[in-house]
């Protein structure tokens, strides 16, 4: 089983700042422990966290032997992969400099802290996207690293990606051989965009509804209406924690328009629904619930591709998290060895090694 | 279309040129005649788009773009733009361009002695 979506935390900032380049560690640290990343006004009433795990040190999954107890051991997870927590969002940093020096020390910091320590691990590269081509820059720094499986991005941003500002990271990604991650999260913080394209949501739980399955939406018809993956025949993208309902009916919702308009978008030779299923990944989690007809959410992925376009992850330490075994039970048994392992171990391929 | 279908009198060629197409019931159908302006060729096409039934006739005949991930071209190709949704049909086949499920009957057109003659 490959576990597409665990998140590291940041618990010891001080260690942190050491991988901080000298002339910016103080700002950073004058920030204190959020280091400057923009945070949330929608605040989750409770706790970010799972209540039933505790961190060796600080959060749950601070440090590694969190992450090899609670998911590699206690869920049979082989491979694992780190997929930054709040630092996804150093693109929504207003200053580009101060969020280039954070991604590289992210970087930096994950492949001493975590992968030298963990062979069973796999890095995610953060990237500045608000400075496109210093973001490309830093992917082809760590992509030297094989363990750094993909490019992450954060679902919040200023543009939707399919805009040419950002193609010196698709280009880069390409380059590297390396697919790119959309991680949802940051919707409405920082330099980014509101989520849901009607005003501030009030509640988180109308945040956590809306703002991540919108800029997940908003990202994949973006890519796919610029004709990046037509540009970009090696890209691939995987899509993180937007949810999956919603999958049939936007790219349905884009067939049908693209037939009426695409003397706007002539470029498009395919319907965009087959670029989608031939480049597009989803993880799961957190996986709908059905009110007790998984029958029709699964009938219906299958009509966009599934169970080929599906990828398990648990988003481990996070509150909404979902069990590998609670997810398997509710897969139909035909897509269960392909959803938790084979489509993960096909779409990242020789980097994930084993 | 069979060889023994009938051709029949859908209106005067002055009357395309003014109108810019002629649509006329040919037995239980509608069908339309489009031209060209660019080569001046004439289309005779059932006047029912396959995808929701609109007039597909009453549409533009204009040209189909192309293109490469943000630059615009022309193919050169003349296409029949459904009046309701758009969806683009060629004028020689019928074919939907868009959904090559769909197509939309075509039918051999003449023009004799000034009136415009179908074989549906």
């Amino acid at each position: 089983m490959i576990d597409c979506d665990v998140h590291p935390q940041i618990g010891d900032v001080e260690g942190f700042l050491a991988y901080v380049e000298p002339a910016q560690r103080e700002w950073f640290r004058r920030q204190g422990p959020t280091l400057g990343l923009p945070g949330y006004p929608w605040s989750h009433p409770i706790s970010w966290f799972r209540q039933d795990v505790e961190g060796d040190a600080g959060p749950p999954g601070a440090v590694v032997e969190d992450v090899r107890r609670d998911v590699l051991e206690a869920t049979s997870a082989d491979l694992g992969i780190l997929n930054a927590d709040d630092a996804i969002a150093v693109s929504l940093m207003p200053s580009p400099y101060r969020a280039a020096a954070l991604a590289r020390a992210h970087n930096d910091w994950l492949r001493e802290q975590w992968l030298d320590r963990e062979p069973r691990l796999r890095g995610a590269i953060v990237c500045p996207a608000q400075d496109p081509r210093a973001a490309a820059d830093e992917i082809r720094r760590v992509a030297a690293d094989a363990r750094f499986v993909q490019v992450l991005l954060c679902g919040g941003s200023e543009r939707p990606y399919g805009d040419p500002r950002y193609l010196p990271i698709f280009e880069a990604a390409v380059e590297c051989e390396l697919p790119v991650a959309i991680h949802s999260g940051g919707e409405g913080m920082g330099i980014a965009a509101q989520p849901g394209g009607a005003g501030p949501p009030t509640f988180y739980v109308e945040w956590h509804t809306l703002g991540s399955a919108c800029s997940t939406m908003a990202h994949l018809v973006s890519l796919l209406c610029h004709g990046t993956f037509d540009r970009l025949p090696g890209l691939r993208v995987m899509l993180l924690e937007g949810g999956v309902a919603w999958l049939p009916g936007i790219l349905w919702r884009l067939d049908t328009n693209w037939r009426g308009l695409r003397a706007e978008v002539p470029w498009l030779e395919r319907k965009p629904s087959e670029a989608a299923r031939e480049q597009v990944r989803l993880t799961t989690q957190p996986l709908e619930h059905t009110d007790g007809r998984d029958d029709l959410l699964f009938e219906l992925l299958e009509a966009v591709g599934a169970p080929d376009i599906l990828c398990f992850a648990s988003d481990y330490p996070h509150w909404d998290f979902d069990d590998p075994a609670f997810v398997l039970r509710r897969l139909p048994e035909s897509w269960r060895q392909q959803v938790l392992h084979a489509n993960a171990a096909a779409f990242y391929g020789d980097r994930l090694g084993g | 279309m069979s060889g023994s279908a009938a051709w029949h009198d859908v209106g005067s060629l002055e009357e395309l040129e003014r109108g810019g197409r002629l649509v006329a019931r040919v037995g239980r159908r509608e069908v339309g005649v489009v031209r060209d302006v660019w080569t001046g060729s004439l289309h005779a096409i059932r006047n029912r788009c396959p995808h929701s039934g609109g007039p597909l006739c009453l549409g533009l005949v204009r040209e189909r773009e192309t293109g490469t991930p943000g630059r615009y071209a022309l193919t050169g190709r003349r296409v029949l733009r459904c009046p309701w949704h758009g969806w683009e049909f060629d004028l020689d086949t019928g074919r939907c361009l868009d959904d090559p499920e769909l197509a939309a009957a075509v039918y051999p057109v003449r023009v004799d002695a000034g009136r415009v003659l179908v074989q549906a």
